[in-house]
């Protein structure tokens, strides 16, 4: 009787079973609750996959890029707004993975672990978010891609703040193209190419072979390079653009030599040159703001020396994302402190009550402050002398262009560079797909979203 | 078992605790009255829908609080008892789920209602039988035979709904036999005579327990057929003390298991999606990826009852009950319920020590084990924390038998709180 009796402790481990197992169900509430609650099969918040119900989204002048009227999304009144905005805002069903109604859905549904949706029950609408991009500077970078397919972003460098952030092609979302899934011009229009796309740096990734050489190579600034127009390397050629001839490092890279960018390569070496490109973030993933970016890919390891000499001056297999450019570009302009871009300037709830707002948030990129000046002083030295600075009216502009080839077809043009005014402290970064040298439309683009955004 | 010399210490303090047991006053009004304005609160979303009146639904709702303290008025008149913690609980949930019935459809509250009623006459009627042993001897043959006839008259019988076979329809009710087994899988195997146990003696409950899982397996009522496997290994362990018994026929059936995995593939395949809800989210694992989506929507505060969409998903009300808590209730709420049932086991297990049948001990044990057992196989399952199994959510999920059964295993549970003198003394009869 007694034994009998006593067997009933045997319970107790179910019991506590139970418990660790309701504790781990409110624990998994907790941490997924608010990507569970923002799911798309959420009919609080989703009809048939679109969004009816969220908060309102504003540009950093207050202009309205989306709310939610009678129960439906509507976007910009203005098509070159809804055409430049639509990669960064995303569209109603979610097709464009790193736009602001995806990545910051939960956030736009006013979702919190206490009241849950309640409040978007409540209002019909959920948190409102003020982004850091300015739409007039993204028409006007649309409109200078000029119909290339590509991208311009703008960073402002002290603070991260994105300002500009352009993907072509693009579609009014009001007027979405019957033939978007089968028309070439609309490839990968679903792509936000600043965040997503990986590109060929072509010239401009002469900017982290400069910053290895100063690392790495003792009084580089002084020594004279010799170009013949080209140059055989391990049975291989590499050519350059034109016969340079004798040229300072400083001549070479505002003439972009191919020639003495490849010399140096050869002399800094695999390891040097590639620990430098990882201290820059290649090879590693980025999130920025909740948003992921393409990873940048620098392999240098079974290379042979004319690989070598080819990845030195931007061509052969490595690819840069356009965003992680403008990202060093900054760290560059910043005195060697990168800092992460972010898009969401701040979120308001229902009562107006501020409940984010974003804070400075430096990347791991990071440079040693002489080197970042010695670099920054060459790449103003690029602008002043060769590009000429009316190219960039009142911005003491520094940058390089970049022409990277592409397999049989128009290369792609880039210009990555920043800002030296102490009041407009921007960074930017232009690709335009097959859009032949960087010195024109990247260039162009650069300058006329800066130029809109001095307005 | 050797005797034990018993101290005039030990004696006297035992007679104390005796003593302080019964004067122990439960204040059952207090918590009546807390309870009433709780569902007075709760009741009001479906009196006065859209702010009118609902004469109906006031019937249903106002008598089921009216009751509640009429039945347990009487019982305490009656019994000169009133330790009735048990039977609020019971009310509490019964009471939610009613509501969350009214909140649905009119006839859903009527009939729910009514299943309630059902279920207090069970546990009324069943408390009376248990209380002397004798009977529950006597009756344990005859319940063992027609529980088996149940689940086979079932098998005959039988209609698919859901891929399980375990309805069968009287008209325009349908029953579900193996809720109603429950009860008796519970008596049959604590009714044994106060003498140490054996596994031996074990052996007529071992045949009668295949007899009852095989049936729901055939039935592929895998939920159930648990259910009842676990409740069974607590009760040989609980009867035998013998570990090694357990653990060998844990092995036997984990083997089985793998037997019929290997040559059922459909056993398998109903559990395919169990932790890849998300990848099926708009097929197989439709329920559950809507429980966590809207559960999630409600927070911990809950969106109030009636907002909730997790409602317009199939089962809402039955197997899915558990998400509406939580989306409409809110999480915290549904938290309360579940640890209402974490005490209810601890009060079983308590109780156990005291009781004074090993009877009522092994009853009180088992049917907490069991309750608790099939909530954690539907809580965990809708969540996907487990396989979902498509069991019910006792008192709260809609449905009559699962309620009915629900109060029978809880007179189970009550049945250690009687007092020696209640218990009507155990004489060997003569057959």
């Amino acid at each position: 009787m007694e034994k009998t009796t006593k067997r009933g402790y045997v319970l107790i481990i179910l019991i506590v079973l139970f418990v660790l197992g309701v504790a781990y169900l409110t624990f998994l509430f907790f941490t997924k609750g608010s990507s569970w609650s923002s799911n798309r099969a959420n009919s609080h918040i989703y009809s048939s996959g679109r969004i009816t119900s969220a908060g309102n989204i504003y540009d950093r002048n207050g202009r309205i890029l989306a709310e939610t009227k009678n129960g439906k999304r509507v976007y910009s009144g203005s098509s070159n707004v809804r055409r430049a905005t639509l990669h960064i805002v995303g569209d109603t069903s979610g097709v464009i993975s790193t736009g602001v109604q995806s990545v910051f859905k939960s956030k736009l549904t006013g979702y919190s672990f206490l009241n849950g949706i309640y409040s978007l029950k409540k209002y019909g609408r959920g948190n409102d978010i003020r982004m850091t991009i300015d739409a007039d500077a993204c028409a006007a970078g649309l409109n200078a891609l000029n119909g290339h397919k590509g991208t311009v972003g703008v960073f402002n460098y002290k603070t991260g703040a994105l300002l500009c952030c352009v993907s072509a092609p693009t579609y009014d979302i009001n007027n979405v193209p019957s033939d978007i899934r089968t028309n070439p011009k609309y490839e990968g229009v679903y792509l936000n190419r600043l965040f997503s796309g990986v590109y060929t740096p072509g010239s401009t990734f002469k900017i982290i072979t400069s910053l290895s050489a100063l690392q790495n190579i003792p009084g580089v600034e002084l020594e004279s390079f010799d170009c013949e127009g080209s140059k055989t390397i391990s049975g291989g050629k590499l050519v350059c653009m034109k016969h340079h001839g004798v040229l300072t490092f400083e001549q070479a890279l505002n003439n972009s030599c191919n020639c003495a960018f490849a010399d140096i390569s050869l002399k800094l070496g695999k390891t040097k040159l590639a620990a430098t490109a990882k201290s820059l973030l290649f090879n590693v993933p980025i999130k920025a703001d909740g948003i992921n970016l393409a990873i940048s890919t620098f392999n240098v390891s079974s290379a042979d020396d004319l690989e070598l000499a080819w990845a030195g001056v931007g061509q052969a297999t490595t690819l840069v994302n356009p965003c992680h450019m403008m990202m060093i570009a900054g760290a560059v302009a910043n005195g060697g402190v990168g800092v992460m871009p972010y898009v969401v300037d701040e979120i308001t709830n229902q009562n107006d009550i501020t409940i984010y707002r974003a804070g400075v948030k430096n990347s791991t990129i990071s440079i040693e402050p002489a080197l970042a000046s010695k670099l920054r002083d060459l790449l103003r030295s690029n602008v002043k002398n060769q590009y000429g600075d009316y190219r960039f009216p009142d911005l003491s502009m520094c940058g390089k262009t970049g022409t990277a080839e592409v397999n049989g077809k128009e290369s792609h043009s880039w210009f990555v560079g920043f800002s030296q005014r102490a009041d407009f402290p921007v960074a930017v970064v232009a690709v335009a797909e097959n859009a032949g040298s960087g010195s024109g439309v990247a260039m162009s683009a650069a300058n006329a979203v800066l130029q809109s955004l001095l307005k | 078992m050797p005797e034990r010399r018993v101290t005039p210490h030990a004696r006297q303090s035992a007679a104390n605790t005796l003593k302080d047991e019964s004067n122990k006053r439960f204040n059952w009004t207090l918590m009546m009255i807390l309870m009433t304005v709780f569902q007075l609160f709760s009741f009001f979303t479906v009196v006065f829908p859209d702010g009118e009146l609902n004469t109906k639904m006031l019937c249903v709702y106002g008598g089921y609080i009216v009751f509640e303290w009429l039945y347990l008025a009487l019982n305490e008149l009656i019994t000169k008892r009133s330790d009735f913690q048990l039977e609020i609980i019971a009310f509490f949930l019964s009471g939610v789920g009613l509501t969350v019935c009214g909140t649905i459809d009119d006839d859903y509250a009527v009939k729910q209602v009514t299943a309630i009623g059902l279920g207090v006459i069970t546990f009324t009627v069943l408390s009376l039988l248990i209380r002397s042993t004798d009977t529950a001897m006597f009756l344990r043959t005859p319940v063992a035979v027609a529980a088996v006839g149940l689940l086979c008259l079932n098998l005959v019988l039988a209609k698919t709904v859901n891929g399980a076979l375990n309805w069968i329809s009287i008209g325009s009710f349908s029953i579900q036999p193996s809720e109603l087994v429950k009860i008796a899988f519970i008596f049959v195997g604590a009714a044994t005579l106060e003498k140490l146990q054996t596994t031996r003696s074990l052996t007529k409950y071992i045949i009668f327990s295949i007899g009852c899982v095989g049936a729901l397996f055939l039935m592929r009522d895998f939920g159930t057929a648990l259910i009842f496997f676990f409740t069974f290994i607590v009760i040989a362990f609980m009867r035998s003390g013998d570990i090694r018994t357990i653990i060998f026929i844990c092995t036997a059936a984990f083997l089985g298991a793998v037997l019929i995995i290997l040559f059922k593939p459909y056993v398998a395949a109903r559990f395919s999606t169990y932790r890849h809800i998300w990848e099926y989210i708009n097929d197989k694992g439709f329920q559950q990826t809507r429980v966590l989506i809207y559960s999630a929507s409600g927070g911990l505060l809950g969106l109030g009852i009636g907002n909730g969409l997790l409602r317009k998903v199939f089962a809402a009300s039955t197997d899915l009950v558990f998400g509406m808590i939580c989306e409409e209730w809110g999480l915290l709420f549904a938290l309360l319920i579940l640890l209402s049932f974490a005490f209810v086991g601890f009060y079983a297990v308590r109780g156990s020590r005291k009781a004074s049948s090993c009877f009522y001990s092994i009853a009180a044990v088992s049917a907490a084990g069991m309750l608790l057992f099939q909530l954690c196989l539907n809580v965990f399952g809708v969540t996907d924390l487990l396989p979902m199994t498509g069991v019910t959510f006792p008192f709260i999920s809609r449905g009559g038998t699962s309620m009915i059964c629900s109060w029978g295993l809880f007179a189970f549970i009550k049945s250690v709180s009687y007092n020696i003198g209640d218990v009507v003394p155990h004489k060997r009869l003569k057959k």
